[in-house]
């Protein structure tokens, strides 16, 4: 009711803006075949400025027309235009409805410009139903009405699609059918992009905002012109074009993390971290002294966390004719949030006959972060003429992390301090202050010129990304005490202080192009062959400088006692750092040759794609340890044949039939091929230069069935052989940290099945998609209870799952609109099995991640022409991330319910 | 139109036939660092890839570090002197032989003379390790990694034999030794090592063998450790640990992390008879996830110079050194064998030359004469299966030698 009153204000407000002499025009545009509402439609008057685009109901209102008569112009991509005459008198409020038709498209003439309008779910539904290759695309407009802040969230709800979360971050990697995401791409307009996280090959999706996307595309086949390196598949993330008509979208929003309901967040001095190590200020061969390093970034305190907050913008229009278009994107958010974790190291347990897995250490590990993410993303876009179109884009991307990790650590098997049951023991204290920063630039200019009209299509690309990560002065400070077996306790004694300036980079160049034929072959009949190549060249490094500072003896040379940091004496025990030899120092590169042959045969029915690709890589590191070894620098080459070949028959004009085989490969990281330590959190992983790149055969089958617009049902199987996965094995635990190294255990097999089905009923809708996936594989384990033989462990093969593979994915979401109140509601249900996350030493036992459930909740209303209220609340069932060894639990994480409360505002 | 389909997956497969004849394996080539020869040793400066001998009564100043290449020999006659500048390290990855005489020691030592100023020997991948009457001093400290350097480091299972040596003023570990190694060390005299942290003798990960008349003192951590691999369990680590004196260890590193005479855990055997503890902070300390089944012990003398000792951050704290023998934190139990004083005087090993130094600083000057006076109660009460005496000192003249 209030609502009601506060429209009717509105309304009187409005028109009296107007004034009497001006006329408005209001009505709604939808699909004359479907009658569904579309959603973006342009609406103006020919040779006039303004005009209105659709909302999300497929409403439009043009308010202060000076009376006369007019052309007015209805367009939407994809649609036939509308044209018609209109006459308006002064004061009039004049009403009018059009219905648009969906243009047939050619199979046989090549075209610079889009078919649809990407944007909108119907387009991602064509887009799924058209491609040559089995696809899943999410929507802008799926994404914003979901509770979804950036890509990771929007990528959840894509079909046979899981998100990995790393423990104390928000959100992490794609997962597509259950691989982890070393066997998937991503890309940024169909360009890779460089990480500036020295472990992923990837971009983490939650730095993405998922207002700059227009769509995101899953493929999970490949044809021969995209690149070979996806086994499971590739996500395209397709940043907003510049839109015909005058576009303007903002949102803001604020939210709160539940976690911080019952606890406080930790903080510290920001501004006490210094953004140069001592060599870098003052040359190699600086003596540092105690007095360099800051001790207020160490020194923790409590306080209530401030609400996140998120703000975002959209604008884009064309000059020049509508020859020059741009539009630019800026997404602002600053997070606060935190993990609530427990980390526990298992060792095998002597005093059971079968050494089954112990807790060795327990680790209670508190973090709070602060993320600030910034996006801005531009494009520009000239079209000469119909036949030429050059366009530039860049993606700019910001991350600033601030983070605290306090953790206790008590010793359950004795360590250095000796245990007698429950309590007692040492205990550890480690706490750490984290800042870093990530820059990513990615510059693409992109020509696609028709060359012969209507039949050859030439297109090329220069790619320039850049991606740098600077973790100034992280800190360090661990202290101890005991617990006596009489429960009396120690006083803290001060064990260490680390202090760690790392700098790391990644930067591509990258060239390719490509030619199309396109012709006819009688009435029903085509023919389109393609051919192309790319050249990549990538660098890497990694540079650190670590200082440890350990507390100064005491008078008679024992260890003394810790108060708190500004009183603490401490001595530099490297005074010169480490600059010149850290152990994980590196420069690295790769150099990516490919080239391909592609067909694409439409005969009535039945489409074939295929083709084939030849990627060339050439690998190669360079260290600088302590003692000179052969091993400081390697090289790798090899090429791979890729061929593919893809069917699609069309049953109906509502389904299809696929079936597709192709061969794709996935090289490892060149960090993993560095035999120097990456830290992690909480794993550090020694590369391994002899692990072998991986290789897949996939069969993959689909039924498809779209029998309404909005609609779509499909199943379908598929069939991988894995030779030579990457997978990670243990090699030790030091001080609660684990230590793993990549390497090959041989072929898995993975297979598996999937069902999606999407419908409306009415104001209702529902969409789900269930995966399951079955893998395969052997890996060579110690079987302790056989003891030893001639002093080595006996050794056994164990069957298990491949390494990050999940069995059961299953994604359900209500979808709740009322055309009436203008109001959306969605709830969003994902549900994961466990997964083996690392595999353990010994036979019979291996780490797995256990099922995970999440909800989430989503609703908006329009209260305006302009304004849309919003609600998120994400992660309801507040989810615990669990690794077990069987019954041991050896992690948990928890993140707890966030909320957020928002607007969007569009022209 | 059929045959135009037809050429078009001829064409295809043809193309497909030729590309593949370019499909090339991996190959992973390590050809770029060319390991440079090594050097004949000669008196002076040296520095680099060496191998040879270093001669009697020659003076040696390592200017940089010097690795010995696998399938190379570094060896001494008696009486070689070797200065060590400039933080350097010696890495062995083939043989090193010390061999030096009661009368004439080979020494190492640093520039400055100061504990913690050259790297040591770090033979993770050495072949074979022979050190015997040789004096190694003030080593330990970072490399240029950061990492903390053991003074003498093996990772693989070879003979690693160590006699009659003094390693004096070192840092972090004394000896680290791991990864199957089968060690012999005999009449060693270990002093005043580790700067708040550092065991005198470590040894893990399956190694086997002997530790016997070494005489430990002041360690910063424990005297001797014994552990096998935390994550694989077998092949397990089995010591005999017999007839050493091990006086005030265990101090330096606070009484969070108290250091033992001799500590068995994580999967390993010991066989621990007729050994001195005096003034160490914790005893024998047998852990709840050692074999205990197999480990075995009797005959050890405990003494203690105080009734009790102030912390040396806690002065409130007053520690009773007699009650941590076997602490109450580990499994170890008093043995009918066992001598183990009640009070000042009982049980008194009576040393040469003690002087009751309980905590000390690393570097610590070692004055002591740990020989026995006559009538010691160590005199006959030894497990004989290893020596009719208690301690490093014997009467049968197999014992410590310094």
């Amino acid at each position: 009711m209030s609502i009601k009153n506060y429209l009717f204000i509105l309304f009187i407000f409005l028109s009296s803006v107007a004034a009497a002499q001006t006329a408005t025009l209001k009505g709604q545009i939808i699909d004359g075949q479907t009658k569904e509402p579309l959603s973006g439609a342009f609406v103006h008057f020919d040779g006039k400025n303004g005009g209105s685009v659709t909302d999300a109901f497929g409403h439009y209102s043009i308010s202060g027309i000076a009376p006369g008569t007019y052309k007015l112009k209805v367009k939407y991509v994809g649609f036939t235009e509308y044209e018609g005459k209109i006459t308006f008198t002064a004061g009039q409020s004049a009403m009018l409805n059009v219905s648009l038709l969906e243009k047939t498209e050619s199979l046989k003439a090549v075209k610079v410009y889009g078919a649809a309008n990407a944007e909108s779910e119907a387009s991602s539904r064509k887009s799924e139903k058209n491609a040559d290759n089995i696809t899943n695309v999410l929507s802008a407009q799926a994404m914003q009405r979901s509770p979804d802040i950036n890509a990771a969230n929007a990528l959840a709800r894509v079909s046979a699609i899981t998100i990995q979360r790393n423990s104390g971050s928000d959100e992490a990697y794609a997962i597509i059918r259950g691989l982890e995401p070393r066997y998937n791409n991503t890309l940024v307009n169909g360009v890779k992009v460089t990480s500036p996280d020295p472990v992923s090959r990837f971009i983490s999706l939650s730095i993405v905002p998922s207002d700059l996307l227009e769509r995101v595309e899953v493929s999970k086949t490949l044809t021969p012109e995209m690149e070979g390196d996806a086994i499971g598949g590739t996500v395209n993330l397709v940043f907003k074009d510049a839109p015909e008509y005058e576009y303007f979208k903002a949102n803001g929003s604020i939210g709160y993390s539940a976690i911080f309901f019952n606890r406080k967040f930790d903080d510290f001095q920001q501004g006490a971290v210094q953004s140069k190590s001592p060599t870098q200020r003052f040359g190699p061969n600086y003596v540092a002294t105690p007095g360099y390093f800051s001790r207020s970034n160490l020194d923790f305190t409590k306080k209530n966390a401030p609400p996140t907050s998120l703000l975002g913008f959209t604008y884009g229009r064309r000059f020049l004719n509508n020859k020059l278009g741009f539009i630019i994107a800026d997404s602002y958010q600053n997070q606060f949030y935190g993990t609530n974790s427990q980390f526990n190291v298992a060792e095998p347990d002597i005093h059971v006959s079968n050494f089954q897995p112990v807790i060795s250490d327990v680790a209670n590990r508190a973090y709070s972060t602060q993320q600030l993410n910034n996006g801005l993303s531009g494009h520009l876009d000239y079209k000469i003429d119909e036949n030429n179109k050059i366009s530039l884009d860049n993606v700019f991307l910001y991350t600033r992390l601030a983070q605290t990790r306090l953790s206790i650590d008590t010793s359950i098997l004795g360590g250095n301090g000796g245990r007698k049951g429950p309590g007692t023991g040492t205990v550890y204290n480690d706490d750490r202050s984290f800042i870093q920063n990530q820059y990513l630039e990615n510059l693409k200019l992109n020509g696609k010129h028709v060359i012969i009209d209507k039949h050859l299509l030439f297109d090329w690309s220069g790619v320039y990304s850049n991606a740098m990560q600077q973790a100034p002065d992280r800190a360090d400070l661990s202290i101890n005490h005991l617990i006596n077996p009489d429960f009396t306790r120690t006083v803290d004694y001060y064990d260490n202080i680390t202090r760690i300036w790392e700098k790391s980079g990644n930067k591509d160049l990258s060239a390719m192009a490509n030619l199309g034929y396109k012709t006819g072959l009688g009435d029903n009949s085509s023919l389109e062959i393609k051919a192309g190549g790319l050249y990549r060249h990538s660098t890497r490094y990694n540079h650190q400088n670590e200082y440890i500072l350990k507390a100064a003896p005491t008078a008679n040379g024992g260890k003394s006692a810790f108060t708190d940091i500004y009183s603490s004496d401490f001595i530099v025990y490297n005074q010169t750092g480490t600059d010149q030899s850290d152990a994980t120092n590196y420069t690295a590169y790769e150099n990516i040759t490919a080239g391909y042959g592609e067909f694409k045969l439409t005969v009535d029915k039945l489409d074939v794609v295929g083709g084939v690709r030849v990627e060339g890589t050439e690998q190669g590191y360079h260290t600088n340890p302590v003692v000179l070894s052969i091993y400081s620098d390697a090289k790798k080459t090899y090429t791979d044949l890729l061929p593919s070949l893809q069917l699609k028959y069309k049953l109906t004009e509502k389904s299809n039939l696929r079936a597709s085989y192709f061969k794709s490969i996935a090289r490892p990281a060149l960090f993993e091929l560095v035999p120097t330590p990456t830290f992690g959190q909480s794993t550090d992983v020694t590369g391994n230069p002899n692990v072998q790149h991986t290789e897949a055969n996939n069969y993959d089958l689909r039924y498809e069935l779209y029998p309404e617009k909005e609609e779509q049902i499909f199943v379908g199987a598929f069939y991988k052989d894995i030779k030579n996965p990457i997978e990670f094995a243990l090699n030790d635990s030091n001080n609660g940290q684990l230590n793993t190294s990549p390497q090959n255990f041989g072929t898995a097999k993975v297979a598996g099945a999937e069902i999606v089905y999407s419908k409306y009923f009415g104001n209702l809708g529902v969409s789900g998609n269930y995966t399951y996936t079955y893998s395969n594989i052997k890996s060579p384990k110690d079987v302790p209870e056989a003891g030893s033989v001639d002093g080595k462990p006996v050794i056994k093969y164990q069957s298990r799952p491949l390494q990050g593979q999940t069995g059961d994915v299953f994604n359900l979401s209500l979808l709740y609109k009322n055309d009436k109140q203008k109001a959306f509601v969605q709830l969003a249900y994902t549900y994961t099995s466990k997964t083996l996350s690392l595999v353990y030493p010994n036979y019979g036992y291996d780490y797995y991640t256990q099922p995970q459930s999440f909800l989430a909740l989503s609703a908006e209303k329009q209260v305006t022409k302009h304004f849309v209220l919003t609600t998120k609340v994400n992660n309801i069932l507040n989810t615990p991330t669990t690794v077990k060894i069987n019954n041991l639990i050896q992690s948990k994480d928890l993140y707890n319910v966030s909320f957020n409360l928002g607007f969007r505002y569009s022209l | 139109m059929k045959a135009k389909y037809i050429y078009i997956l001829l064409a295809g497969s043809l193309l497909a036939l030729t590309l593949n004849s370019c499909k090339k394996g991996e190959l992973t080539t390590f050809d770029k660092i060319k390991i440079p020869t090594a050097n004949p040793l000669a008196a002076g400066n040296i520095s680099g890839f060496v191998k040879g001998t270093l001669l009697s009564g020659k003076t040696y100043t390592v200017t940089a570090d010097l690795t010995v290449k696998k399938g190379d020999t570094l060896s001494s006659q008696p009486g070689a002197i070797v200065m060590v500048k400039n933080n350097a390290q010696i890495t062995v990855q083939g043989v090193l032989q010390l061999i030096g005489t009661k009368d004439q020691p080979v020494y190492f030592n640093s520039d400055s003379n100061k504990p913690g100023t050259w790297g040591g020997f770090q033979c993770d991948t050495a072949q074979a390790i022979t050190i015997k009457w040789t004096h190694v001093d003030n080593t330990g400290g970072p490399d240029k990694s950061g990492s903390a350097r053991g003074t003498l480091k093996v990772k693989k299972a070879i003979n690693v034999d160590i006699e009659d040596s003094w390693f004096t003023n070192g840092q972090d570990d004394l000896m680290a030794l791991g990864n199957g190694a089968k060690v012999t060390i005999l009449r060693n005299t270990i002093s005043s090592s580790g700067s708040t942290d550092g065991e005198g003798i470590n040894l893990k990960t399956g190694v086997t063998g002997t530790v016997a008349y070494n005489v430990v003192f002041s360690q910063a951590g424990s005297g001797i450790k014994l552990e096998t691999s935390s994550s694989i369990p077998f092949p397990q680590t089995e010591v005999y640990v017999y007839n050493n004196t091990l006086v005030s260890n265990g101090w330096r590193r606070g009484s969070a992390e108290p250091g033992r005479g001799v500590s068995v855990g994580v999967n390993a055997i010991g066989h621990i008879y007729n050994n001195i503890f005096v003034n160490d902070y914790h005893g024998i300390e047998l852990f709840d996830d050692g074999d205990l089944v197999h480990t075995t012990y009797g005959n050890n003398l405990f003494y203690a110079t105080v009734d009790t000792y102030a912390d040396l951050v806690d002065p409130n704290l007053k520690i009773d050194i007699r009650s941590n023998f076997y602490p109450a934190s580990g499994l170890g139990k008093p043995q009918p064998t066992d001598l183990i004083s009640t009070k000042i005087g009982n049980y008194d090993p009576l040393f040469v030359q003690f002087d009751g130094t309980v905590a000390a600083p690393n570097g610590f000057p070692n004055t002591n004469n740990f020989r026995l006076q006559s009538g010691s109660p160590a005199f006959g009460t030894g497990n004989a299966k290893y020596n009719q005496d208690i301690g490093a000192y014997t009467t049968d003249g197999k014992g410590n030698q310094h």
